[in-house]
């Protein structure tokens, strides 16, 4: 009994890293139809980018998170036009094209990151995490809780601004139907350009996060990949309240799978819920996301 | 739809053609005897990622579905000809074969979820289903070795390999001439990937015709799988799976140009050489990784219908065509 609390408590913690992780995701499926596959590189390069600041200019791993942000918010947002580009009406094969560049991009990256950082294992550990709580046999380390709430503070921020700001009106106008938010007056490569930004700056923000609860190498790009996948799938793509659940689901799965199977097969146990969940409601859980 | 369909010729191949494609097969049935070892084994490989990507461009150029985890089928064909020869005693010219039909039957179960929703779904599942697939043979150690890997039994000749590659890469060609050009699959195949809803509306059954050519192309990934296995003699998890091959099937068949019949084997014939060249000039993976993902960039962004549908599109001089007869 103590092992599955202390596990789900685990879970959904982690969960909470999960839906930052996600969150941009989804809307950027929700708003430019297009799956982003350089998620995991983008996670992996805010991890590093923290790591570099940390050991040069010695600041807390935590404190770095707005840095990291700006600065991939600002790569997210000048690369997207180019995203935009490839994916226009006029080319040949327009529609594969945005999956095509940014497997390429994300190559690009996984590849020149292995020669530039290695292949070691690094971590972040930050002074603001240095406690931990003890409820009777549970323990919680300081670093889950603090990057938990930290993932609820961005999620209900992203949240706030989509909901109740005049330009998150316009990101769900584009969201919903492109040609009648452009009738409107809506500029929505503007609009892509935000959320694409908005994306890479809380993936790489999310990388971070993890960086504070696992190692990371420059190969861990992959796998969180298809854990931001599993999330986007499972709650149904552009759907973001369903990205929520889903990643807390997730959270729960692989802590579960760690406790009482073998941590070997969360990859394995996460595709076939993947499987099933396509098999049984491809729109996701909540049935809500774009098929 | 397409004049040189309904020129006369062998089988639908012009008498130039044939020409050209006998003339090439005597060249590929003695080049054992010209090159050295080494270059034998670079052409056994290109041959290789020839077949691959054919078979990947079938799903993936022919019905807009790109599939991120063809490794899958290539790494289950490795591992059902290894387990058939060991364990169960099964010959290589049964064995392999039989690696097709196992890896058409994953295909199938793969894509019946998945080919029902958008590309972006099945993207993302037949990548999960490669990562999958690797770590079952890790953890099955009793049937695959886990990570220790496969041994099959030793053949000291690389010649009988060379020749089983082009076997299948010929059988492929074949196949998929008759598949694509020959058969009403062929243009339902055009008409699912130009505008599904109209497809549909004409009466096709998209589904079934992506599903068919799904499983066509598990078959062949597999088989070239289970001969590369025999060759190389010692299989690992980690090799026959990896996402790399998955990516150069992606990136070859780019390179050529996406649903043209010959993309694929001059985009293997460009990368695989020109990858070698690079690993054999600076001997290193980590650079091919960024060489490789630097290629797919300025494929997208410049050439986004890949070298053959580049020079079609220079010869005919007009803007972006798509053509399933090039």
């Amino acid at each position: 009994m103590n092992l599955f609390l202390q596990s789900s408590i685990d879970g959904l913690l982690i969960g909470g890293v999960l839906i930052v992780l996600s969150l941009g995701m989804s809307l950027a499926f929700g708003v430019m139809r297009i799956v982003d596959f350089a998620v995991g590189e983008w996670l992996m390069l805010g991890a590093f980018t923290a790591f570099f600041l940390n050991s040069n200019l010695h600041i807390d791993p935590l404190l770095t998170t707005p840095i990291v942000f700006v600065v991939f918010a600002l790569v997210g947002f000048f690369l997207q036009p180019l995203i935009e580009h490839v994916s226009s009406g006029k080319r040949a094969h327009a529609n594969l094209m945005g999956l095509v560049l940014t497997f390429g991009i994300s190559q690009v990256i996984r590849g020149s990151s292995l020669g530039l950082f290695g292949k070691d294992n690094h971590s972040l550990s930050s002074a603001l995490t240095d406690f931990t709580w003890f409820f009777g046999p549970l323990v919680v380390p300081g670093a889950r809780v603090v990057t938990f709430a930290c993932g609820l503070l961005l999620t209900l921020g992203f949240l706030f601004f989509l909901y109740r700001t005049p330009l998150g009106l316009r990101v769900r106008m584009v969201s919903q139907d492109k040609a009648s938010a452009s009738l409107l007056g809506v500029d929505s490569s503007r609009i892509n350009s935000l959320v694409y930004a908005l994306h890479v700056g809380l993936t790489a923000v999310a990388g971070v996060f993890i960086g504070l609860l696992f190692t990371f190498s420059p190969e861990i790009g992959a796998r969180y990949a298809l854990y931001t996948f599993f999330v986007v799938v499972l709650g149904g793509m552009g759907y973001l309240p369903g990205a929520i659940v889903a990643a807390l689901v997730l959270g729960l799965v692989q802590s579960y799978v760690t406790a009482f199977l073998d941590s070997r097969y969360i990859s394995l146990a996460s595709f076939i819920i993947l499987y099933l969940v396509l098999v049984i409601s491809p729109k996701g859980i909540l049935r809500r996301g774009l098929v | 739809m397409n004049s040189r369909l309904e020129k006369s010729g062998w089988l639908g191949v012009s008498n130039s053609s044939v020409w050209l494609l006998g003339a090439a097969l005597v060249v590929l049935l003695v080049l054992p005897l010209l090159i050295p070892v080494f270059w034998m084994r670079i052409a056994t490989e290109t041959l290789m990622w020839a077949v691959v990507a054919l078979s990947w461009n079938l799903i993936g150029g022919y019905t807009g579905y790109l599939n991120f985890g063809h490794a899958a089928f290539f790494g289950v064909g490795a591992y059902a000809v290894g387990i058939l020869m060991t364990r169960v005693g099964i010959p290589f010219v049964l064995a392999l074969p039989l690696s097709g039909v196992i890896g058409g039957v994953f295909a199938v179960l793969l894509g019946l979820p998945t080919l029902r929703v958008r590309g972006a779904y099945f993207a993302i599942a037949t990548w999960a289903f490669a990562e999958a697939m690797r770590q079952i043979a890790l953890l099955a150690e009793g049937l695959t070795g886990g990570g220790e890997g496969l041994r099959f039994p030793a053949l000291s000749d690389n010649r009988p390999f060379y020749y089983a590659m082009l076997g299948l890469f010929v059988l492929t060609l074949i196949g998929l001439h008759f598949f694509l050009r020959r058969s009403k699959y062929g243009y339902w195949l055009v008409a699912v990937r130009e505008n599904e809803d109209v497809a549909k509306a004409m009466g096709i059954d998209v589904f079934r015709a992506k599903l068919i050519v799904f499983a066509i192309s598990g078959v062949i990934a597999a088989m070239a799988g289970g001969i590369y296995g025999y060759w190389i003699t010692i299989i690992n998890p980690n090799e026959v799976f990896k996402i790399l091959i998955s990516d150069n099937a992606v990136v070859m068949s780019l390179f050529g140009g996406l649903g043209t019949f010959w993309g694929p084997v001059v985009g293997a014939l460009i990368v695989h050489v020109g990858g070698r060249l690079v690993w054999l000039s600076w001997g290193s993976d980590t650079l091919y990784i960024v060489v490789l993902g630097a290629a797919v960039v300025l494929v997208a962004l410049f050439i986004p219908d890949g070298i053959l549908g580049a020079l079609e599109r220079r010869r005919s001089g007009n803007a972006y065509k798509q053509d399933v007869n090039k």
